[in-house]
């Protein structure tokens, strides 16, 4: 299953009226690789969040497929995020006295058993496919690239139509951030799935199919990358 | 009252640990039920065992706090009753008690417990009243007032000392006036000698009875009681002791114990009576509640007693209750700010699209688990507090006190639980209202 996003008159504003994200329009297609940039503080997190259905006085209408995640109740939300999305966050957000391999399944706790399995399989594979053979450690052991992928083993895990990554390489060396930013695009076009990747590197963006640069809550540019 | 009467009686045709059992789960069934409704369907568990470990100390000193109050509440609950039990058994073989009027509580401590005060003397004449009744099969006097270091002295009859000791774990029974029976725990052998001293506690006159010398022949076996520090002697001693005829005729001066002669009958403080029947000793109480004397029954004095304290013990156990919900909402407040340094994790659980009820399990898990095994190392810490008290108050007031854990104090550990696993839930809403955006960024 894949899933395009419609955008329409998104706008997020702050407590104290300050304009966060303004987004008009966008269309993604199902199945696309859309990287976004652009300076710190100018929104790019905020969009991801929105994306999520995560910001809670967002206006307007983020349309997964046919489903509006502005007009559904939190608890429609947070099913439609299980489901259908995988995060990776910034700073990874592991629990550190887990495993790898639990923290990856970790969205088994709350699935049903048959689901749970096929989360714990998908998360080993993917956890091998990335390289991390030790995954019965905890990951309080782990080096940066290491709990990167596991992050992105866990996103991966309840193999999600939709992938929204926040800075997946950053505080990564040139060399660890190319073979994972290679492997996540690997693991996303292998299955058709949507991918949203927030970055400051453009080795993460120039790999996409389409880059938009957002500045002060606005997208500024809108490219098919080369 | 207790709120739990209309459940024993709906299921009294039980046996009585089956009852018992019943009402533990009964009182269990609330936390059971809510732990079951707020994690049916999830396996929070490793969640839960990862975030007690990385609080470790902490989380043990929650479990300590809650197990230190639980175990003093129901350990403190649990002496009451034992001392109950040990003051019936230490009066347990004083049938009926005769003696002037006057307190029947004062008379009580003297005769029973052995505690020292001065009484009227009932007369040679009301004596043999006493002993000549119908049914009377032990008249024994007791006569006490003299004591040698701290142990206290009481003049009796050989067939009192059977009574108390139907066997003596050493020596033999006294046949002269000189001779003495100790209890299992003074600390004298057979063939020792000892001096009387006039009176018992601070107002001992030690050289009172200076010419006077008691050897030590036998031994009596382990009543749990004061007369375990007893020195019993024939009573016609501690009549000469003091100077007075000793209970006989000039013409049988030698003789010991009944019967007396009442013309050399100097007095005695109490009489403690027995009946060939159990029903008899009634109709002895009714016949010995005159003018000159009043009789009782230790056992029913005690046990009017013990009820006057029974509304004590509803208010401790009360207040037991109290202590131990204070001290664990304290310890669920500083699991509200343990939240704090957990907020980032449980917002991560619900960016990724967890249920609420599935962060609530987790919050309402850490919690129950840190509840629990508080509760049950309380148990453990209780029986220890028991333990402790029961030797001490032994000790102290040499009534044997065997105080254990039982039911009861089971049953206020599981309705306990209940009430502070219901408690918890407040935590874990609190958990479910902070904002997963301020908190993941946080
Ligand atoms: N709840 C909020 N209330 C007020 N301002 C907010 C709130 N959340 C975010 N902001 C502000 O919105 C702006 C955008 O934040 P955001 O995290 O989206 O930036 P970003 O583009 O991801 O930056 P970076 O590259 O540093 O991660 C920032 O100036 C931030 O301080
Ligand atoms: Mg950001």
């Amino acid at each position: 299953m894949t899933l395009g996003l419609t955008i329409n008159a998104l706008a997020v504003t702050a407590a104290s009226g300050r304009m966060l994200l303004d987004v008009p329009k966008l269309h993604l297609a199902p199945g696309s690789c859309l990287g976004v940039r652009g300076p710190s503080g100018a929104g790019k997190s905020t969009f991801l969040f929105s994306l999520a259905g995560l910001i809670e006085n967002a206006s307007g209408a983020v349309t997964w497929g046919e489903t509006n995640l502005l007009q559904m109740p939190a608890g429609a939300r947070a099913a439609f995020r299980r489901r259908s999305v995988g995060m990776v966050f910034q700073d990874f957000l592991l629990f550190e006295e887990l495993s790898a391999s639990a923290n990856a399944a970790l969205s088994g706790a709350y699935s049903d058993p048959a689901h749970q399995k096929a989360i714990e399989s998908k998360a080993e594979e993917v956890l091998t496919r990335l390289g991390i053979s030790h995954g019965a450690r905890t990951v309080d052991s782990f080096s940066g690239g290491e709990r990167q992928r596991v992050a992105i083993a866990r996103a991966l895990a309840s193999d999600p139509a939709v992938i929204l990554a926040d800075e997946p390489t950053a505080s990564l060396d040139r060399k660890t951030a190319d073979a994972l930013i290679d492997d996540l695009l690997a693991l996303v076009r292998d299955t058709g799935k949507t991918l949203v990747a927030v970055s400051h590197d453009p080795a993460v963006y120039t790999r996409m199919d389409r880059v938009i640069e957002i500045v002060d809550g606005r997208i500024a540019t809108d490219e098919a990358a080369r | 009252m207790n709120p739990l009467g209309p459940l024993y009686r709906a299921i009294e045709w039980m046996p009585i640990a089956a009852q018992d059992a019943v009402v533990l789960l009964v009182l269990l069934l609330p936390a059971l039920v809510v732990g079951g409704l707020v994690i049916f369907g999830y396996r929070p568990f490793s969640l839960v065992r990862a975030m007690l470990w990385r609080f470790r100390w902490t989380n043990l000193l929650f479990i300590g706090l809650i197990a230190v109050s639980v175990g003093i509440g129901v350990g403190l609950i649990a002496q009451e009753r034992g001392l109950r039990q040990g003051t019936a058994r230490a009066a347990d073989p004083f049938d009926l008690i005769v003696a002037a009027p006057g307190s029947e509580i004062t008379m009580l401590f003297a005769a029973v417990y052995l505690q020292p005060s001065d009484v009227p003397l009932l007369s040679g004449d009301t004596y043999q009243s006493i002993a000549t009744a119908e049914n009377v099969s032990l008249a024994a006097p007791i006569a006490f007032g003299d004591s040698y270091n701290a142990y206290p002295i009481v003049g009796s009859t050989p067939q009192f000392v059977t009574h108390m000791s139907p066997a003596l774990v050493e020596g033999a029974m006294f046949r002269g006036h000189a001779d003495a029976v100790i209890g299992s725990g003074v600390d004298l052998t057979i063939g020792a000698t000892f001096t009387p001293a006039h009176g018992v506690g601070d107002a001992v006159e030690h050289d009172a009875h200076a010419q006077f010398k008691y050897t030590v022949v036998g031994r009596m076996q382990p009543t749990g009681s004061p007369w375990d520090r007893s020195i019993v002697v024939p009573v016609e001693a501690v009549w000469e002791v003091h100077g007075l005829a000793n209970g006989h005729a000039p013409e049988r001066a030698d003789q010991l114990g009944p019967p007396f002669d009442p013309d050399y009958f100097p007095g005695t403080p109490a009489v403690l009576v027995s009946a060939e029947q159990l029903y008899a000793n009634y109709a002895l109480r009714a016949q010995f509640q005159t003018a000159e004397t009043m009789a009782f029954f230790p056992g029913a004095v005690l046990a009017s007693l013990h009820g006057l304290m029974g509304d004590v013990r509803q208010v401790m156990s009360v207040m037991a209750v109290i202590t131990q919900v204070l001290v664990t909402t304290g310890v669920l407040v500083g699991l509200v700010i343990l939240m704090r340094l957990f907020a980032r994790r449980l917002a991560l659980l619900r960016a990724l699209g967890a249920p609420s009820r599935f962060v609530f399990s987790v919050v309402w898990s850490y919690a129950a688990t840190l509840i629990f095994i508080g509760a049950v190392a309380g148990v453990g810490v209780g029986f220890l507090a028991a333990a402790i008290i029961s030797r001490v108050v032994t000790a102290q007031t040499d009534i044997l006190v065997n105080a254990t854990l039982s039911w009861p104090e089971f049953h206020l550990v599981a309705g306990f639980i209940s009430l502070t696993v219901l408690l918890a839930l407040v935590p874990a809403f609190i958990a479910l209202s902070r904002p997963v955006i301020t908190d993941l960024r946080s």
